[in-house]
């Protein structure tokens, strides 16, 4: 039994590893059908990720050891998170009492250094980008505790596996509760990975960005495992949104993972309707836009607990 | 135990090592050499009682002497393990730094027998069991600190900043008077281990509880008490701010859960107010901390907000107590007890690290400095390693106590079910705000300090053997306890159910599987090194060079167009200035090509300036009001004593 659920939490995460490119691929592809254009293939993330990995790493003069170190630690860490995850019923492959914190700081772990080689250039472009990033940080740790933190102390389980599976869908209020919740990850999601409308990727304007001007002055090797960790992250926010979907499966492996693949699709489309539709927003207004998802978590916490 | 009394002979004898050599050199080896042996002799025995329950609760003999004057239970034992074990790098350390004054002429001999006193003294604290000793040992602890804090007294900022350490001083040794005369008073006795008292005590049990957590909370720089510490900490000797954030400060800590022992169970709504407050310190002096420029200062602030972690523990237990729940006593007070051993580590070693750049640059301001990371590589991963575990994120240890006092939170929702949840939640989603906000401070000071280009010309940058030495010992018990918990939280398991918490056997902090994360950690750095290895392959394979950084075709970057500190921190800082705490003037540019500008932005401490000086002012107008009384010559104050006296005795006297 217990070989059995190392070997799920082993295939879980290397799903996890191996089709968040791929997740990418399906959400540019939408949006490029959206604006009426053809679009690369679906699979162009892992050439891009091919690409990078042959060409030369260009380090900037004035960097030191953080920027050799950064990449790696980056990478680790978003993959340690996503080893926390459920694919479907599959245990993951890191699961005991209290992940849920060991989660949310691995993922700080990962900024922590993004932000550390980011300043490591010394160019005002990445300090900026930089400065971004820690400060809607900051506003976006709560909004975490609030959405699947709060499912944690309202079930009474602790790591993430048991709290996703803690959802039962007999209580109306608790429906309501899961929903709203799973509104405020989707803003989280799009502030943590840099989408739009906190962060447009596609830009070409460097005043404007925030994560790829952190990324900006890196390339080869580095800039592989920066694009991969980034791919990773968004799908760990991904499906962090799609286990609130688990209740469904009722306890079926197979329906599981249906409903893992229908939800993943369609939260793919929602991104990219998303993206077609806005534009970013100016950076003054990220904050407001972070405690927006912050007061409505509050707000259905309060809702929930007077009319239980 | 009498080989801890040896150790404690062997530390006051470096004071005769100083009388004895004249030479100011020879008498700070001397010195420290003795004090490093007492430490260790000390700090060995300590351990060994602490590891095999070797603890003395009543009578003790010492060098064949029955007395009662001293207890050594656990949570005494667990403190002293923790002033030996952060005394020794710091003495390392102290002897480096002392040697930079030694070769400009200045004598340091005075400032080494405050630092012997201070080191005994604060050791004694922990050990006696009379009300009396306490008190004494207590003064003389913060009297050496004080006269070891203005080392460069013809400094004015010297004299201002330590005179408020002075004044809190005083102010807590005043009410710690009041405290255990009525202790005394209710139990009829001197001794820590007879003092008990249940909440049938009524009013007086509020009463000392409020002396209690007043006192030892100035002590420990609680909101709004904390004014002395940004204050005493950037104009003391290196040693002696990395000291009194290290161990001085955790004596009120000490003291808080003294108190608890004394008086309980406590009420909830106390646990509620501990809470609130420690919270409310925690962001309070991470948000400070983000505004400030000077290194020390902003490590000052960042010793309130983790004052206010370990208080967010004592908090939870609190609760714990008024609810005899054993697991949210054992995880609050056990996550504030490790919290306090680990806050010690780290912050000492950002505090040696603050002054080693001190010495190097000559100025605290981190404005002026970057790009030492070229300088001195090995220094920069040391602070770093400090830095990460401060700001509670995996693998250091920062990291292990921050995770037990969420298992705290989440412990307390589940066991008091109700509205306990929210309130828990809330919580949680408050230190994570603070975790969040330590990171943005952390990765501002890192990457101010260390990366890009140098501001300002580094003339040099030279870290001594015994600098790196003791860094080195403070990282790697940072190392240690993030990477190996399991020896630390026996330890910590231990302290409280071996007399702290009654009858805690039910539940032990070891029922966390501390081994799977040593495994998720020590995986994961296989994992990096891993990766590492292949991407220098793949380096190997496609090239790699250095090249001048991205400047959208400008070529002539220099240090001045870097990020700084206020920029960096300026998205953050703008929305206190709602709070009238942080001000900024820009000169705005008409011309189309500006020559010159100015920047000046500054903040201010809202509970220093709404609360603390105001009421100072109002009491020192007060009692210049009854200056009256004030007269040149003695014979009158001799008059008036005799005549309060008198008074007291009348009254002493109609009362029987």
């Amino acid at each position: 039994m217990e070989v059995v659920q190392i070997l799920q939490g082993i295939i879980s995460l290397i799903l996890i590893l191996g089709l968040s490119p791929l997740f990418v691929g399906l959400v540019n592809k939408q949006k490029a059908i959206y604006t009426g254009r053809a679009g690369a293939s679906i699979l162009q993330p892992y050439y891009e990720l091919k690409k990078l990995m042959k060409k030369e790493t260009i380090n900037a003069n004035s960097s030191s050891f953080i920027s050799t170190i950064a990449p790696l630690i980056n990478l680790i860490a978003v993959a340690a998170a996503a080893a926390m995850l459920p694919i479907s019923f599959a245990r993951p492959l890191i699961s005991f009492e209290g992940d849920i914190i060991l989660f949310a700081y691995m993922l700080g772990l990962a900024r922590f250094f993004q932000v550390l080689a980011a300043m490591d250039i010394g160019s005002s472009f990445e300090g900026m980008g930089a400065a971004r990033e820690a400060t809607f940080a900051v506003f976006a740790e709560p909004i975490f505790f609030f959405t699947i933190g709060s499912i944690a102390f309202i079930s009474g389980f602790t790591s993430i596996y048991d709290i996703y599976h803690s959802i039962r869908l007999d209580n109306i209020s608790f429906v309501v509760f899961i929903i709203v919740c799973s509104i405020s990850v989707f803003i989280l999601a799009v502030t943590e990975c840099s989408r739009m409308p906190v962060d447009d990727p596609n830009t070409h304007l460097e005043l404007t960005m925030i994560h790829e001007v952190m990324i900006l002055d890196n390339s080869g090797i580095d800039l592989f495992l920066y694009q991969y960790s980034s791919y990773i992250k968004l799908f760990i926010y991904v499906i962090l949104e799609a286990s609130f979907f688990y209740p469904f499966a009722v306890q079926s492996y197979t329906l599981g993972i249906i409903i893992f693949v229908v939800v993943i699709i369609i939260l793919s489309a929602a991104l990219a309707a998303v993206e077609t539709v806005t534009s970013r927003f100016k950076m003054k207004n990220i904050p407001h836009y972070l405690l927006f998802a912050t007061a409505i978590g509050i707000l259905n916490l309060l809702i929930y607990t007077f009319t239980k | 135990m009498d080989l801890l009394f040896y150790s404690l002979l062997l530390q006051l004898s470096s004071i005769a090592a100083i009388a004895f050599f004249t030479e100011n050199k020879k008498a700070s080896a001397a010195a420290h050499l003795l004090l490093a042996a007492g430490l260790i002799t000390g700090f060995i025995t300590t351990l060994t009682a602490v590891l095999t329950s070797n603890f003395i609760l009543k009578d003790m003999n010492v060098f064949g002497i029955s007395t009662s004057l001293f207890r050594f239970d656990a949570l005494g034992l667990y403190f002293l393990c923790i002033i030996q074990l952060v005394a020794i790098p710091t003495t390392i350390y102290s002897y480096s730094y002392l040697k930079h004054y030694i070769e400009k002429g200045k004598s340091v001999k005075s400032n080494l027998v405050f630092y012997a006193v201070l080191l005994t003294s604060t050791q004694m604290v922990v050990v006696s069991n009379h009300a009396i000793l306490f008190l004494i040992c207590w003064e003389v602890m913060s009297t050496s600190a004080y006269l070891g804090m203005i080392f460069e007294k013809e400094k004015k900022d010297v004299q201002t900043g330590a005179f408020y350490y002075l004044v809190m001083s005083h102010a807590v040794v005043f009410l710690l008077y009041v405290f255990f005369f009525f202790l005394h008073n209710q139990t009829n006795s001197w001794l820590f281990s007879n003092f008990h008292l249940s909440p049938d005590a009524g009013k007086l049990f509020i009463i000392l509880y409020a002396l209690g957590l007043i006192a030892f909370g100035m002590k420990a720089g609680f909101m709004p008490f904390h004014f002395w510490l940004p204050r005493a900490h950037p104009i003391a000797p290196t040693v002696f701010s990395a000291f009194l954030s290290g161990i001085i400060i955790k004596m009120g800590i000490y003291g808080i859960l003294r108190t608890f022992q004394f008086l309980n169970p406590t009420p909830e709504w106390l646990g509620w107010l501990v809470l609130s407050v420690s919270m409310i310190s925690a962001i309070y002096g991470v948000w400070y901390a983000l505004a400030q420029h000077d290194i020390k200062r902003l490590l000052a602030y960042h010793s309130v907000e983790n004052i206010g972690i370990i208080g967010i523990g004592i908090g939870v237990g609190f609760i714990g107590s008024a609810y005899h729940s054993v697991p949210i006593q054992v995880l609050g007070f056990g996550g504030a007890l490790l919290h306090t051993l680990n806050h010690a580590v780290f912050k000492s070693l950002l505090f040696v690290g603050s002054g080693v750049i001190y010495q190097n640059l000559g100025t605290r301001n981190i404005e002026l400095m970057g790009g030492l990371v070229h300088y001195g590589k090995y220094f920069v991963v040391l602070f770093l390693i400090g830095s990460i575990a401060i700001s509670g994120i995996p693998p250091f240890n920062g990291f292990i106590s921050e995770f037990i006092i969420y298992n705290s939170f989440f412990t307390t929702a589940k066991e008091l079910k109700n509205y306990y949840p929210l309130l828990m939640l809330i919580s949680a989603v408050g230190l994570a705000f603070v975790g969040g906000l330590a990171v943005a401070c952390f990765t501002k000071i890192n990457s101010i300090m260390f990366l890009g280009k140098e501001r300002k010309e580094v003339k040099h940058f030279n870290i001594s053997f015994y600098e790196y030495l003791s860094l080195g010992i403070f990282a790697l018990l940072c190392v240690a306890i993030g990477f190996y918990p399991q020896p630390f939280i026996v330890i910590v398991n231990k302290v409280l159910t071996e007399g702290f918490i009654p009858a805690a056997s039910s539940f032990s902090l070891l029922n966390i599987n501390w081994y799977l994360l040593s495994i998720i950690f020590i995986s994961a750095s296989v994992g990096i090194i891993l990766i590492f290895l292949w991407k220098r392959s793949i380096q190997k394979k496609y090239g790699r060079r250095i090249s001048s950084a991205w400047g959208c075709g400008y070529e002539g970057l220099n240090p001045r167009m870097q990020y700084t500190a206020s920029s960096y921190a300026d998205e953050l800082n703008e929305i206190s200035k709602t709070a009238l705490v942080y001000h900024k003037k820009v000169d705005k540019q008409k011309e189309i090509f500006p020559l010159k500008g100015k920047f000046e932005s500054h903040s201010e401490d809202l509970a220093d300036n709404k609360i603390l000086l105001p009421a100072f002012r109002n009491f020192s107008s007060f009692v210049s009001r009854i200056r009256f009384l004030s007269y040149t010559d003695i014979r009158y104050y001799i008059a008036f004593i005799l005549i309060i006296i008198t008074i007291y005795s009348l009254i002493a006297f109609l009362w029987k």
